[in-house]
């Protein structure tokens, strides 16, 4: 049983198909790959993992139990965390804040009780805020705590956003272009911590990516999504070569005549 | 580096929080100021006449009402035009309840523990009808919602406040003041104290999980989701709060002038209401409640000038006067069109002071630092042990951490 | 197309009721003939916050006192400078000038600084535009209702028109004329004429006309003095059929009915405003026929439930927007 299994999933916009029957499957402790070309549907498709849409057809189950018609924020305590293209942080709130409301399903007391401030409330709140400086620190940005998070330089508040995504204890990690700014040899590196944390946390992921050597470098397995549809998957460095692949990216067929080059 | 176990339980290198606190005296300082504005606010409601003791109470009003659109307009980021309607419902359950149910009469006034239940049923019956409101918010945005909560209004006016058994016609239903309070000056010390009851909810609410849920929700649905918050349930709970805040509002109004007349609630009042948080600065208590303040108590400060006394007294109902309305609609436009941050940014100075930071007429710097590179990093990716009972990951997962982490400080 | 056959469907309507219950006192003919009139007014008044919503993106909760201020101007110049004996085609023609002069003034000092910011804080602008103006009516003016004439009071060589066997008053039906010949001008104008293509260009995409090059600025300024003509026009024409001339009248009696109605017809929809203000006016007079004529029990309707049209429009607003948030002839949510 894979911890994640997309079935047929389908899903419309008006007369726009924006998925038609997806079929993904993340089994446990794999790096998934998940490319194609912009346009392709692959935000959509995690959309409608996390259940931010409701897709027309089709099911997503979790570690074998059908999560479909939960919620989003009952999907999220299941186990799955997402990051999102444009940096999934709140604006309105500081650096340390963020890293508190990461934390927020697994909070001890209830809504009721803050507000009429029961004791456990005022208590959980100092462990809770203890945390997240505790988290701060080690990635050396406690001084940043009180900051909003306007003005801050983007590496960092990518690494923010990596930090408040793992600070809800994920099992599966859904990451939509985690390296986009990064040069090459960021994003190198960025695969190797991605290594890392698969060890060390016991992490399984779904990863959208453009970055091809990272890709042929970190995943196990890899999707082409393509007009909504998967157009082939496989090994990396199968699907790295395979024709129609590479003419989705270039946007043209690419053909072998002699004497002609046919560019992008 | 040592083994294992050391490296797991040594204790964490000390980081410098670098930020500034005061000196003794700094604090001693802010406390005396704090109270003298405190001690000041008391002595005045002590010393003035009663008359105008009944003015402070609208004053006091004023401020929850003003808190509770705060929280729909600062907190959630939507506009509600008719909240005349949540405190006007409350206004007559709650006179309602006393006249009709407790029998409280203007002559033998109302006993305590009825007036602590006309306000209990007052406050949940604002909670009630800002929960329907809640509701259509979730399929309803922007300036759509505003536009329903104006016609919510103009309904409950034209609707709600001429059923005859709530608002006995033009009469109006009597609320007579409970017993220990019916003087002006120990009115407004009631309300003194819901005051600070609301105060102190909308404290819990910002520092709690609550505040950040609802404030993330403002700020972007889909990563408020992705955080585990229950986004429907949040924005619910949000406009029930302000719901119950306008409710209680409701109920000392009611208490406050003794009896409740439809056309104390009509919908210029609950549009200053708007402009009133607006220019006190949206999301900012101190800002808001200053403001709601002065907005009920400065017309009749020109009471001192004679010729403007019919200018002061209400048009718009009883609490209104026509000044409040023209002056208070100049400075919102003022306010947004120069002054984005209303009244909260101008005083912002003195309110960071006073919460313990340096004195200074510029907001404090975001604290850039240069990007730390390299081994944090590595620590972060392979630290982060906020794991609470999270399967398969104990001993395995400290171990490959102490690995890594001598990997790192070798 | 569309608003041909939605136009077409309310005439049959109307017609079918007046028609059959000719003659007959106890039908809704006589509140048919007033909702009609209600709903020109209502009519005008959404075309200028349809118009203000496709240029500047905003509703407008001034409109409404632009008509206010109209109002109060021509009052000041036929009664209260009577010594001067200002006719009334003249006073009108003075306020509505002063109302588009007072719009121009809004848009500069209120509209064009906040251009770029969010919708929500102009809407607070527009409403404090409102309360101002309100307020400074009731300071010159006093709470007192005043009464003000209507421009027409009879038609030449008779009183009243009859209608279906009912005594119309002439300005009613002047409402509905004046309603179709700025409907129908503001239909050329959108379809023919360079500027009206142009506004109609730029509530599509802002960017996209400066880049051709058609100044924004020239844009805002034209589309609120237009609102402000359409409000001030509506004002003039209403207030003598509303009986009171009191501070605020169309703001507490017109906008909100002028709103739900341009909701009904689609908010970017010129055709969908009148269209949807005049089934307003018709619903709501109908509502108010079928509350004081039909019993629940013993009582009738609007002894049961005060106020039963305001709440029958309010629950209409909510199913439209909850159901179909383009409303009947608009383009988008």
């Amino acid at each position: 049983m894979a911890v994640l299994e997309v079935r047929n999933t389908g899903i419309r916009f008006g007369g726009l198909v924006a998925l038609n029957d997806v079929n993904i499957d993340v089994p446990e402790w794999e790096i998934v790959g998940l490319i194609g070309p912009n346009g392709a549907g692959k935000t959509t498709l995690f959309n409608c993992i996390m259940g931010l849409y409701q897709p027309n057809t089709g099911t997503v189950a979790y570690r074998g139990r059908n999560v479909s018609l939960l919620p989003t924020h009952r999907r999220v305590a299941l186990g799955i965390g997402r990051t999102f293209q444009n940096i999934g942080l709140v604006r309105g709130l500081t650096v340390l804040e963020n890293f508190m409301v990461a934390q927020h399903p697994r909070i001890g007391y209830g809504a009721i009780g803050a507000l009429v401030g029961v004791p456990r409330s005022f208590a959980e709140e100092r462990k809770l805020k203890a945390n997240a400086m505790e988290v701060l620190d080690f990635i050396g940005l406690s001084h940043l705590a009180g900051s909003q998070l306007d003005g801050l330089p983007y590496g960092t508040l990518k690494l923010i956003e990596i930090g408040t995504v793992l600070a809800t204890d994920p099992d599966l990690l859904l990451l939509d272009e985690p390296t986009s700014g990064m040069g090459p040899e960021e994003a190198h590196e960025f695969g190797d911590r991605l290594l890392e944390l698969r060890k060390t946390l016991n992490l399984t992921v779904l990863m959208i990516e453009h970055h091809v050597p990272l890709v042929v470098g970190v995943c196990d397995y890899v999707y082409v999504l393509n007009f909504g549809q998967i157009l082939t998957e496989g090994l990396p460095q199968q699907v790295k070569s395979h024709p129609e692949v590479v003419a989705a990216y270039l946007g043209t067929e690419v053909e072998e005549e002699e004497g002609e080059n046919v560019p992008a | 580096m040592a083994t294992a176990t050391e490296a797991i339980t040594a204790p964490l290198p000390a980081v410098e929080h670098e930020r500034w606190r005061p000196s003794t005296a700094g604090w001693a300082a802010r406390l005396t100021v704090l109270a003298i504005i405190f001690g000041g606010i008391f002595w005045i409601t002590a010393i003035v006449p009663q008359y105008w003791a009944d003015r402070i109470s609208l004053a006091a009003i004023f401020a929850i009402i003003g808190l509770s659109l705060n929280i729909v307009l600062g907190y959630v980021g939507q506009v509600s035009l008719g909240h005349h309607a949540f405190v006007g419902i409350a206004a007559f359950v709650a006179a309602y309840y006393v006249t009709e149910k407790a029998g409280c009469t203007p002559e033998e006034g109302c006993a305590l523990g009825d007036f602590a239940l006309g306000m209990v049923f007052a406050v949940v019956s604002g909670g009630v009808a800002a929960m329907l409101l809640g509701l259509v918010a979730l399929r309803i945005k922007g300036l759509y919602l505003a536009l329903i909560t104006l016609t919510y209004g103009f309904m409950a006016e034209r609707s709600i406040f001429e059923i005859p058994f709530l608002t006995r016609g033009g009469a109006g239903m009597p609320a007579p003041r409970p017993d220990g309070f019916t003087t002006d000056r120990a009115f407004a010390y009631l309300t003194f104290a819901f005051l600070a009851l609301v105060i102190f909810v909308d404290w819990r609410f910002l520092k709690s999980k609550v505040g950040r849920a609802v404030l993330s929700i403002k700020h972007s649905e889909p990563v408020a989701a992705s955080y585990g918050i229950n986004v429907t349930a949040y924005k619910v709970l949000a406009f029930v709060l302000s719901g119950l805040f306008a409710g209680m509002a409701g109920g000392l109004m009611a208490f406050r002038a003794t009896n409740v007349v439809s056309n104390d609630f009509n919908f210029s009042i609950a549009l200053l209401w708007v402009l009133m948080v607006v220019v006190g600065g949206l999301g900012n208590r101190t800002g808001v409640i200053f403001i709601s303040a002065f907005f009920a108590l400065f017309p009749f400060l020109l009471e001192l000038w004679s010729w403007l006394d019919h200018y002061v007294s209400g048009s718009f109902g009883r609490s209104l006067s026509v000044v409040t309305v023209t002056v208070g609609a100049l400075l919102a436009i003022l306010t947004v069109i120069q002054f984005p941050g209303g009244f909260a940014e101008q005083v912002s100075p003195i309110t960071r002071w006073l919460r313990g930071q340096k004195f200074t007429a510029h907001p404090e710097g975001h604290g850039h630092a240069p990007k730390e590179k390299g081994e944090k990093k590595h620590a972060l990716l392979s630290k982060l042990g906020l794991h609470k009972g999270s399967e398969g990951k104990t001993d395995g997962a400290s171990e490959e951490e102490a690995k890594v982490k001598e990997d790192v400080d070798a | 197309m569309r608003t041909a056959i939605v136009s077409g469907a309310i005439v049959a309507l109307c017609a079918i009721i007046l028609i059959s219950g000719s003659g007959d006192d106890t039908g809704p003919n006589a509140f048919i003939i007033i909702g009609v009139s209600q709903g020109a007014v209502y009519g005008l008044v959404s075309l200028g916050l349809v118009l203000v919503y496709k240029g500047s993106r905003v509703f407008n909760f001034a409109q409404g006192e632009f008509g206010s201020i109209a109002a109060f101007i021509v009052y000041v110049l036929i009664e209260q400078v009577r010594s001067m004996e200002i006719p009334y085609g003249v006073a009108a023609l003075i306020a509505v000038i002063g109302v588009v002069i007072i719009g121009l003034i809004m848009e500069r000092v209120i509209v064009r600084p906040l251009l770029n910011a969010p919708r929500v804080t102009l809407l607070v602008a527009t409403i404090a535009f409102a309360l101002f103006a309100i307020g400074t009516q009731l300071l010159l003016f006093l709470p007192e209702p005043k009464s003000l004439a209507p421009i027409i009071s009879k038609i030449p060589g008779g009183g009243n028109v009859e209608l279906f066997n009912f005594i119309v008053e002439p300005q009613r039906l002047l409402v509905l004329a004046i309603l179709v010949v700025v409907a129908g001008v503001l239909g050329y104008f959108f379809s023919r004429t360079d500027l009206g293509l142009a506004v109609l260009a730029t509530s599509q995409d802002a960017f996209a006309t400066r880049v051709v090059g058609i100044g924004v600025e020239r844009m805002s300024r034209f589309i609120w003095g237009t609102a402000a003509f359409l409000g001030a026009v509506a004002g003039i024409l209403y207030v003598p059929l509303s009986g009171a001339l009191t501070p605020g009248v169309m703001t507490s009696g017109v906008l909100i009915p002028s709103f739900t109605g341009a909701v009904i017809g689609g908010m970017t929809s010129l055709p969908g405003a009148f269209v949807g203000g005049v089934i307003v006016g018709i619903v709501q007079a109908l509502s108010n026929w079928g509350s004081g004529h039909y019993y629940l029990g013993e009582r009738l309707w609007q002894d049961i439930v005060p106020g039963g049209p305001d709440v029958l429009l309010m629950l209409v607003l909510l199913l439209v927007l909850l159901i179909r948030p383009q409303g009947l002839l608009g383009s988008e949510a």
